[in-house]
């Protein structure tokens, strides 16, 4: 089947009345919880996990890809009313949002975020749509080593590029990893680190550690801003542009969106990384240098079109390669896999409904996102006037039918608020959550790979060298694996000579 | 010795590397496969053993030191207390009451002193949400005491 072709399945399947439904809610639900702070988009995926159970796939994935890319217009609006980003790709947001906010022209701001967020979204999608069949058709002769070498690549990248220590995030990625070796194995059913336990066999439910890793950690952080003001003025101003200022956004959004995407196909990088590049090369770039941070039109526009990039690219290894470079796509494949449908290079010809019905809902999502947060924006702002207290207690509830609805087990919810207090421990202690949850859901088609390799060649290990590409992948891997420790093992010999001298 | 944070949460990580070493030793044999099922969770104690040794030797972060106030820890260990009773009794007494209970005191525990919203709040929302997953999504909620 020919891209063509294939779009148009996808316009098929996204043209029902299911279809149109299920993107509008997605778009809608992801705004809304994007637009809390301190609610990621992990968050808002997982919450939505339990409403999917029992549908078809192909509108089960639809709904939650409209979360995701609903969940970052949304971050824009909390990070131009309240300077308070959701999540770390929408702080560069902030810097010439908030300042346009104050200035009176809070409206003015949402539109350019909205109009910027709307480019990004719509350019990668075209980029999307061009690339994943490519990659998946080179994707078909991947053998075990290609897989676990690609697996490994990504999280070793993942960790290193995560905020803060790159040992504290490949700890994280090993600790998960183990996490994802408790129960029968499924080679030799071996009860494996079960303690006895029969709720363990089957092992944990990616939705516990989702859920208690990201939203019950974030649950714990707004306990803590629970008075923090919630006030903004409900007057924002025009949403029109004038001439002047679209001329200005052009270029930075045009250019900001192809990175963008680019960097979020990559594994690890995503919607940070490319939002805070998006912002300092646009203002070496400028003409006006001086108004970033002061309300600058192309500050505020570069990043919203570059992290709206990154979502959708980052959706280009999931659905050609079937394996995620991101905790919130990791998250979208753990539920995939729950509803049946396993991503991959086949899934395009298997499935291609859910393969080219959430590209094509991506198309119409970005124009239903557009139409939304014009017109609509004020009315959806007031969600940000919700009383914290009442949103603290509603998120818990969530997160609670989320995991009772997986194996109707109060043991679960137990294995929730443990995973909670893990979370919670980790931000406290600066340990980046990501790459555990990553490490876990490719924890066990890792070790499958990796054994069905070994079996193969009998238990020697140069299965892994004799492929140009399990080769390559592997020497990228060991090289992002290397160089932070290097880097962060001179830099503090030269503070020692600095010291000394 | 121990007065770094990174010291002794490397302590810490090294001692579950080393019980779930132990752990992975003591993984029964099979004999007819030529990876056996030991060999990952191997690898992976002693890539954690690796790395906790490493993370003892790095210095703590200076910028981001976080302090949580004392009475910050109590709040949130009252809510986590309530949690814990909301699970507890979460088959014995059902979802909507269990939930609506929950609702209503977490919310006046953390400052929402609206009584009336909060109680319209807290009995319609469970409402509203055990019908639609038990009756449209199909996903069965405990219901307890109630008999519906």
């Amino acid at each position: 089947m020919g891209v063509f072709e294939g779009i148009l399945t996808g316009f098929q399947v996204v043209f029902s009345l299911e279809g149109l439904l299920f993107v509008f809610l997605g778009a809608l639900t992801g705004t809304l919880i994007g637009m809390i702070p301190g609610l990621g988009p992990i968050t808002a995926i997982a919450v939505m996990i339990p409403i999917t159970y029992g549908m078809n796939p192909a509108m089960a994935l639809l709904l939650m890809a409209g979360v995701y890319y609903g969940a970052a217009y949304g971050g824009a609006a909390s990070s131009i009313l309240l300077n308070a980003p959701g999540e770390s790709m929408s702080v560069p947001t902030t810097f010439d949002g908030y300042p346009l906010a104050k200035q009176g022209k809070a409206g003015k701001a949402l539109a350019i975020a909205a109009i910027a967020s709307f480019v990004g979204g719509t350019i990668s999608v075209i980029l999307l749509t061009l690339l994943t069949p490519v990659l998946a058709q080179l994707a078909i002769s991947f053998g075990p080593t290609e897989y676990f070498a690609l697996m490994l690549m990504g999280l070793v990248m993942v960790s290193s590029l995560a905020d803060g220590s790159t040992i504290k995030a490949l700890i994280s990625a090993t600790l998960g990893f183990m996490i994802a070796t408790i129960g029968i194995d499924a080679q030799t059913g071996t009860q494996r680190f079960t303690m006895g336990n029969v709720n363990l066999l089957e092992g944990i439910d990616f939705l516990v550690i989702a859920l208690g890793l990201f939203a019950l950690a974030e649950v714990s952080n707004l306990i803590f801003e629970r008075k923090q003001s919630t006030d903004f003025t409900s007057k924002l101003g025009s949403l029109r542009l004038n001439k002047e200022e679209v001329k200005e956004m052009a270029g930075p959004m045009g250019r900001q969106s192809i990175l963008g995407f680019l960097i979020g196909v990559l594994p690890g990088a995503g919607g940070t990384i490319a939002s805070f590049l998006a912002y300092i090369s646009e203002k070496r770039l400028s003409k006006k240098p001086h108004e970033f941070g002061k309300g600058s039109v192309a500050g505020l526009a570069a990043p919203e079109a570059a992290n709206n990039g990154a979502s959708t690219g980052s959706f280009v290894p999931l659905l050609s390669l079937g394996i995620p470079g991101s905790g919130t796509t990791a998250v979208m494949l753990g539920a995939l896999v729950v509803l049946g449908v396993q991503p991959g290079p086949l899934l395009m010809n298997e499935h291609p409904d859910v393969f080219w019905g959430v590209i094509a809902s991506m198309y119409i999502g970005n124009v239903i996102l557009l139409i939304l947060n014009l017109p609509l924006i004020p009315y959806l702002s007031k969600i940000l006037k919700i009383p914290r207290p009442m949103l603290i207690s509603l998120i818990i509830v969530f997160c609670i039918i989320g995991v009772y609805g997986v194996g109707f087990r109060t043991f679960d919810l137990f294995l929730l608020v443990l995973f909670g207090v893990i979370g919670f421990f980790m931000a406290y202690l600066n340990f980046p959550a990501a790459p555990m949850l990553l490490a876990f859901i490719l924890g066990g088609m890792m070790e499958q790979s990796l054994r069905q390799a070994l079996t193969i060649s009998n238990g020697s290990l140069l299965i892994f060298f004799e492929k140009p590409i399990t080769v390559a992948l592997l020497t990228v891997a060991l090289i992002s694996f290397v160089v932070p420790i290097f880097r962060n093992w001179r830099r503090k010999k030269e503070d020692k000579q600095t010291l000394s001298g | 010795m121990l007065n770094s944070k990174n010291k002794k949460v490397s302590i810490i990580l090294i001692i579950i590397a080393v019980v779930y070493l132990l752990a992975s030793f003591r993984l029964p044999d099979y004999p007819y496969v030529p990876v056996d099922s030991d060999m990952v969770p191997k690898t992976l104690g002693f890539i954690l053993l690796f790395l906790s040794i490493l993370l003892f030797f790095v210095k703590d972060d200076a910028e981001k030191k976080q302090s949580i106030p004392k009475s910050e820890i109590k709040v949130i260990l009252t809510v986590l207390a309530f949690v814990l009773i909301y699970i507890l009794l979460f088959e014995i007494i059902g979802f909507v009451i269990t939930t609506a209970l929950f609702i209503l005191i977490t919310s006046w525990f953390l400052g929402y002193k609206g009584w009336v919203s909060n109680i319209i709040v807290s009995i319609s929302i469970p409402l509203v949400i055990y019908l639609l997953f038990t009756q449209f999504l199909k996903v069965q909620l405990p219901a307890g005491i109630l008999p519906f």
